[in-house]
C-alpha cells in the first residue's frame, strides 16, 4: 500500500510528514476535519454542558421561569442539606476502605506473581465479575443478601445469627461497599500482576540469597519497585468510588434505606428526576466535579513524578 | 537453598486454600444465578439453594417474551453495535491526526480531549439532558449511540493517538501525505495498522456500553436498553427470583462470551492503561 502511494509521485517525498512545515495550508486544514468529530462530541456534550451547569448552580432556575443570579445561595443550601451530608458521610467511609481495596488485589497479585498453585485460574475467575455490568452484580446480590438469602443461609451454617444486611440501616452502606469490592477487585488485581512482571528476577534472587524472608522481600523491594502502579491503582480506583457506584445503588439498594447508601453521584440523579432545580442539582455536581479536578491533578503529578525517574 | 525454596513452596500451597474459598465465592453467585433460572417459580419457593433436579426454561422464554427481554436485547445489540463503530472511526481519525500530522493548535486538542476525563456524566447531568433535548436527541437509539461516543471516546483518542506515534516513522515518510490523500492513507495505511490497538478498544468498548446503565436511562425514556430493563425487572418481581436470574442470565451470555473468547486482549488492554497510564 506504502509503495502504490509513493510509485504515484516521487518528489511527494519532499512534503513528507517527518517535516512538519511543508505539509500545505491544505494536509493542515484537512488534518483539522480529522480531529474535528473527536473535539467537537466532547466540547458540546462535556465541556459546554460543565460550563452551563457552572452557571445553573449560581441561578435559582426552576426549569420553568427565567433563572435569576443567586450568588452562592444553593451551594450554602446543600451545606445545610442533611441529605447532601449524608451523602458525604456515606462517600468519606467509602474512601476511607480504600486500603483495603489496594491491599487485598495487591497481596493476591504478589502471591500469583510468585507462582501460588492455581494461578492463572484464580486470576481469571477473580477477575470475571469485574466484567460484568453493576446491574447484573446488584441484581445478583440483593437476592443473596436477602434475610432468607444464600448469605444468611451460610452465616447460620457457621451458627451466626442472620442479619437483614440491605434493609438495615448500619450494615447497607458497608454491604453496598463489600459487593462492589468483591465485583471490581479484579480489575486492579490485573495492574498489579502487570506491573509485578516490569520487577526484575534478579534483585528477587538476589534478597533471597541475602536470606531475606519472604514478607521482607516484599516489604523491601517487591512493593516500592511498584509504587508508581499503586499509586495509580490508588487514583483509578478513588476515581471509581466517586463515579462509578450509580448502577449498583439503583439496583441493590436504591440509596436506602433512609439515606444510608446515598452518594453524592447518586443523589444527583435523583436531584435531577425532580427537574425542578436544576441550580440545585448542578451545585452538587460542581462540588463533585471539584474533586474529580483535585484526584486528576494528583494523577498528574504521580505521572510526571514517575516520568522524571 | 533448597530448604528455603521448599518452605516457600509450602506457605504458597497453604495460602491456595484462602484463595480458593474467594475464588468460590466468585463462581457462588452464578452457579446460584443459573440453578434458579432453571427451577420453576414453585421449585424455587420450596427448595431455593439445592441443585435443580428438573430443569426448565420456562423462565427464559417468559423473559425474552412477556418482559419485553427481546426488544431490550435488540436495542442493546443496536446502541452497542453502533456506538463502538463510532468510537473506533472518531478515535482512530484522531489519533491519526494528533499522532502523525502537524498542525497548529495539535496539543491543545489533545490535551482538551483528555481533560474531558474529568467530566462525567454526573457532573454534567443536568445540562446534559437539556443538550439532549435541545438537539432532539432524546429517546432515541442515534441520540444514545452519541452520548455513549461522546463519554467513552476520549480513553480511546488517548491510545490511538499513543499506538500511531509509536508506529515506525518511515511507514509514512515513504506515502504522501497531502491532502488529497489523507484519507486513503488513514483508511489504507492507518486503520490496517492500528488494528492490534482497535481490536482491544472494540472489546474494551463493548464492555463499556453494553453494561451502562445510567447514561441509558437519561437518554432513553420510552425504549429500554438491557440493563434498564434488567433493573426494572429487579424491581417488579421481587419474589419471582427465577424469572429474574433468567434475565439475568440471557443479559450477561454475550459478556460472559466475549469475556471466554477475548480474555487475552481484555487483559491486555487494562495492562496497557496502567502501564501507560
Amino acid at each position: 500500500m506504502t509503495q502504490t502511494l509513493t510509485a504515484k509521485d516521487s518528489k511527494s517525498t519532499a512534503k513528507a510528514v517527518s517535516r512538519p512545515k511543508s505539509g500545505g495550508h491544505n494536509a493542515e486544514r484537512l488534518a483539522y476535519l480529522f480531529v474535528l468529530p473527536a473535539l467537537a462530541l466532547v466540547v458540546v456534550f462535556r465541556i459546554i454542558p460543565l460550563i452551563w451547569g457552572l452557571g445553573y448552580s449560581f441561578t435559582d432556575y426552576d426549569g420553568m421561569s427565567a433563572p435569576r443570579f443567586v450568588g452562592l445561595d444553593n451551594y450554602i443550601g446543600i451545606a445545610h442539606d442533611p441529605v447532601f451530608l449524608d451523602s458525604l458521610v456515606n462517600m468519606l467511609i467509602l474512601l476511607a476502605t480504600l486500603p483495603i481495596w489496594i491491599g487485598l488485589p495487591l497481596v493476591l497479585a504478589i502471591l500469583i506473581h510468585q507462582g501460588v498453585p492455581g494461578g492463572k485460574l484464580f486470576r481469571a475467575v477473580y477477575f470475571f465479575p469485574a466484567v460484568l455490568s453493576s446491574v447484573i452484580v446488584g441484581a445478583i446480590f440483593n437476592v443473596l443478601l436477602r434475610y432468607d438469602g444464600s448469605f444468611n443461609l451460610f452465616l447460620k451454617a457457621m451458627g451466626f445469627s442472620a442479619v437483614d444486611w440491605l434493609g438495615n440501616s448500619s450494615t447497607a452502606l458497608f454491604s453496598l461497599i463489600a459487593v462492589q469490592l468483591w465485583a471490581t477487585f479484579g480489575m486492579s488485581l490485573l495492574i498489579f500482576i502487570a506491573g509485578l512482571s516490569t520487577v526484575s528476577a534478579e534483585m528477587l534472587e538476589a534478597a533471597k540469597l541475602d536470606g531475606a524472608k519472604l514478607l521482607q522481600t516484599w516489604w523491601y523491594i517487591v512493593i516500592p519497585s511498584i509504587r508508581p502502579i499503586i499509586e495509580f491503582a490508588a487514583v483509578v480506583t478513588t476515581i471509581g468510588m466517586l463515579t462509578s457506584m450509580f448502577g449498583l445503588i439503583y439496583v441493590l439498594t436504591a440509596g436506602g434505606p433512609g439515606t444510608s447508601t446515598i452518594l453524592p453521584e447518586f443523589l444527583i440523579w435523583l436531584e435531577q428526576g425532580k427537574m425542578n432545580r436544576p441550580g440545585y442539582a448542578s451545585a452538587i455536581s460542581m462540588v463533585l466535579f471539584l474533586m474529580m479536578a483535585g484526584l486528576a491533578a494528583i494523577q498528574i503529578r504521580i505521572m510526571s513524578r514517575n516520568a522524571d525517574i | 537453598m533448597a530448604a528455603v525454596q521448599t518452605r516457600e513452596k509450602r506457605i504458597l500451597w497453604i495460602l491456595s486454600i484462602p484463595m480458593a474459598l474467594l475464588a468460590l465465592s466468585a463462581v457462588y453467585p452464578v452457579y446460584f444465578t443459573i440453578n434458579a433460572a432453571l427451577k420453576t417459580r414453585k421449585g424455587y419457593v420450596l427448595d431455593r439453594f439445592g441443585l435443580t433436579t428438573d430443569p426448565t426454561f420456562v423462565n427464559f422464554s417468559q423473559a425474552w417474551n412477556q418482559s419485553r427481554l427481546s426488544e431490550y436485547f435488540t436495542n442493546s445489540v443496536v446502541v452497542t453495535v453502533g456506538a463502538v463503530i463510532a468510537l473506533l472511526v472518531v478515535a482512530s481519525m484522531a489519533g491519526f491526526a494528533l499522532a502523525i500530522l502537524r498542525f497548529r493548535g495539535r496539543k491543545i486538542i489533545f490535551i482538551t480531549i483528555l481533560v474531558s476525563l474529568m467530566i462525567p456524566v454526573q457532573v454534567v447531568l443536568v445540562p446534559f439532558y437539556r443538550t439532549m433535548i435541545g438537539l432532539n436527541l432524546i429517546d432515541s437509539r442515534p441520540g444514545l449511540i452519541i452520548a455513549y461516543t461522546a463519554f467513552f471516546l476520549p480513553f480511546s483518542v488517548y491510545l490511538m493517538t499513543a499506538f500511531y506515534a509509536r508506529l515506525p516513522r518511515e511507514l509514512f515518510e515513504a506515502a504522501q501525505i497531502d491532502g488529497a490523500n489523507l484519507l486513503r492513507v488513514w483508511w489504507h495505511i492507518m486503520l490496517p495498522m492500528g488494528k492490534p490497538a482497535l481490536v482491544t478498544l472494540g472489546i474494551l468498548n463493548t464492555l463499556y456500553c453494553w453494561n451502562d446503565v445510567l447514561i441509558s436511562l437519561l437518554v432513553l425514556q420510552d425504549q429500554r436498553t438491557l440493563m434498564v430493563g434488567i433493573a426494572a425487572l429487579r424491581g417488579e418481581y421481587t419474589t419471582n427470583v427465577p424469572l429474574l436470574a433468567a434475565g439475568i442470565c440471557l443479559a450477561a451470555a454475550p459478556i460472559v462470551l466475549i469475556y471466554v473468547i477475548f480474555q487475552r486482549q481484555i487483559v491486555n488492554g487494562i495492562a496497557v492503561g496502567a502501564v501507560k497510564g
